[in-house]
């Protein structure tokens, strides 16, 4: 008798790994460099701001930043899962369709045009790396569709141009830029959580909730376009309207994640795959529990980005890299067995 | 008597220039298992994705269950047909029952989760094909001819008066090719679906299919049935090979004979051999 995938196994499931992501969010909010006293941050936040350093440096420092960890984990999971199954490729991450040198080209025009302006209380910088990595993904979209039938190749080769495209004009803007200037887009390039303000990670929180819940919607046809284009037309997908869902809400929160955190590598590639060696391919328990995963891996990660060479702090980039390096060369041992194209 | 599939004058090519498939009018009746043969290039494959809804006519007209094609939604024309292409392994490690249940998958509501009846027709369709066992397995540990099993499984699960089947037992050995086609007549049979499939193996079609659409690489073809069209000249005309028909009981056999074959010509120019050696 064959098992199913039950709607309450599921809720279980689900359950289990937020509280696991609860419990990591607390601890890791505890943990810096900074020690700080539970008692005397249940007292409150005191008659005078200022007045409970424990209280302000919890709530106003640790928390928003491991709640932005969280966010940027989950989005980049899940849409590194969505982006794997609709190219039907295992290796595929968030940035393989442009979004990375998209956003980095809109930060470096940003940061050398000197733009003053504040938005929402923060540096216009991440609006330049939302805008650039959507027009990007839109540019990537049109050409893979303009240029052929086959449209998960054509998508990949109009990733990697466009890509190779706007690398080169990083280059040519970074060499011309002042050293200061070099300095910042680098640093944005490596991927940074810092702190934010709290109304816009609610309104960032509320972005990517709402596409992973459309994203979930599709699950069901993810699995079935993840046998190819012909297949899931017989078994009755609407496959232009689900590649386009998928496509654009995995846009959407890669490019909400991309700006408010730069260029954070491998989440997107090592959490679906872990997930998917743990619990299976199924794309409705995958992408639920790569969200939470991804939250809890990042909050981890960007903890010992804090911690590791304190008072100093890492780029979180770094400690994803050193942790997805070896673990996509074990992927692509595996792969390169099964898959016929790598052979 | 009921046809489920009309083709009306059906025209089509990939390109305006060329017209691979020239105004070919057929009809399958409802139960009935119609192979399609003919050289590579004739446009079988072609016809079959026709007929499921991937291509568009370039003219004419079909009609699955007296309704045309294009004015199925995807879902609707996968409850109506289901298909089963050669197998394959998929990128990702599905399971056999994950595989299988993907059939349901236009019965299925707005999150994608499979309901009592659902559940039934999966655990129905493992069983009557015997791939029941491999349920937990991976698809991609299972040998060929298993997987196709899993495939034939698949379509059956989706409940639909039509399968479509393209070479299903390419590659597959002599007993699994049995297999497979024992599984195809069962289906038939017993549930009444009208099956359609393309194949390069005329004695199979020959032993299991009540009608034949041979399609030759001129655009010319014939259908009728399968004792009737499958005649040493017909094949020796639409592929363009000396053949040898033979007679075995009630069952026709085809050896095609190359210009290695000894003494081929004399062969081929004496129908039912097997029969006059028999009866002597």
């Amino acid at each position: 008798m064959a098992e199913f995938l039950t709607a309450k196994e599921l809720a279980i499931k689900v359950s289990i790994c937020l509280v696991v992501l609860m419990v990591v969010m607390c601890l890791c909010a505890l943990v810096g460099t900074q020690n700080i006293s539970m008692g005397k941050v249940f007292s409150g936040p005191g008659q005078k701001p200022g007045e409970n350093i424990d209280y302000e440096i919890l709530v106003r420092v640790r928390l928003p930043r491991v709640i932005l960890a969280a966010l940027v984990g989950a989005a980049l999971a899940c849409s590194g899962v969505v982006l794997q199954a609709i190219l039907r490729n295992p290796l595929a991450d968030p940035y393989i369709l442009g979004i990375s040198s998209g956003a980095g080209l809109g930060v470096i025009i940003a940061i050398l045009s000197g733009i003053s302006w504040s938005f929402w209380g923060g540096s216009p910088i991440g609006i330049f790396a939302f805008a650039g990595a959507l027009i990007t993904v839109w540019l990537v979209w049109y050409i893979g569709h303009f240029t052929g039938k086959s449209q998960v190749t054509s998508l990949l080769l109009a990733g990697v141009v466009v890509n190779a495209f706007f690398s080169a004009i990083i280059m040519f803007l970074t060499s011309i830029a002042k050293s200061e200037q070099v300095y910042s887009t680098i640093f944005w390039l490596m991927g940074n959580i810092t702190e934010k303000d709290l109304s816009i990670l609610w309104f960032s929180a509320g972005c990517i909730l709402a596409g992973i819940i459309v994203l979930f919607t599709v699950c069901h046809s993810l699995n079935v376009l993840a046998l190819g284009h012909e297949e899931a037309i017989g078994l009755g997908v609407d496959v232009a309207r689900t590649r386009i869902v998928a496509f654009a809400c995995a846009a959407f929160v890669t490019a909400i994640a991309v700006s408010l955190s730069g260029l954070i590598g491998f989440v997107g590639l090592i959490i679906p795959h872990g997930v998917r060696l743990t619990f299976g391919p199924d794309h409705r328990q995958l992408l639920p529990l790569s969200a939470i995963i991804g939250a809890s891996f990042l909050v981890i990660a960007d903890t010992i980005a804090r911690i590791i060479v304190a008072p100093a702090q890492l780029p979180v980039g770094i400690i994803t890299a050193i942790a997805g390096g070896p673990f996509f060369l074990i992927l692509l041992a595996k792969y390169s067995r099964k898959v016929s194209w790598l052979k | 008597m009921n046809a489920i599939i009309k083709v009306e004058n059906l025209s089509f090519g990939y390109t305006p220039q060329n017209t691979i498939l020239k105004d070919i009018s057929f009809e399958v009746i409802q139960g009935k298992f119609l192979a399609i043969a003919g050289p590579n290039g004739a446009g079988k494959t072609t016809l079959l994705n026709l007929l499921c809804g991937l291509l568009r006519p370039k003219a004419g007209c079909i009609r699955i269950d007296a309704v045309p094609v294009e004015s199925y939604s995807v879902k609707k024309l996968a409850q109506k047909v289901a298909v089963v292409r050669q197998e394959f392994v998929p990128v990702f490690d599905f399971t056999v029952a994950q595989m299988v249940s993907m059939a349901r998958t236009p019965y299925l509501g707005t999150f994608g989760f499979e309901d009592k009846t659902d559940k039934q027709m999966v655990n129905k369709a493992l069983e009557a094909t015997d791939t029941a066992q491999f349920a937990l397995r991976a698809l991609g540990s299972l040998s060929g001819g298993e997987r196709q099993r899993v495939f034939i499984a698949r379509a059956l699960a989706a409940n639909s008066p039509v399968l479509l089947l393209d070479e299903p037992t390419s590659f597959l050995d002599l007993k699994h090719q049995v297999g497979i086609y024992d599984l195809l007549k069962t289906a038939q049979l017993e549930k009444g679906k009208t099956i359609v499939a393309v194949t390069h193996d005329i004695n199979l079609a020959a032993q299991y299919c009540d009608e034949i659409l041979l399609l030759g690489a001129d655009g010319n073809y014939h259908i009728g049935e399968t004792k009737d069209v499958l005649s040493r000249e017909q094949i020796e005309k639409v592929f363009g090979v000396r053949t040898f028909v033979g007679r075995l009981g009630q069952e026709k056999f085809f050896i095609p004979l190359g210009k290695f074959a000894k003494d081929s010509e004399q062969i081929a120019s004496k129908p039912h051999n097997i029969q006059q050696e028999q009866k002597q």
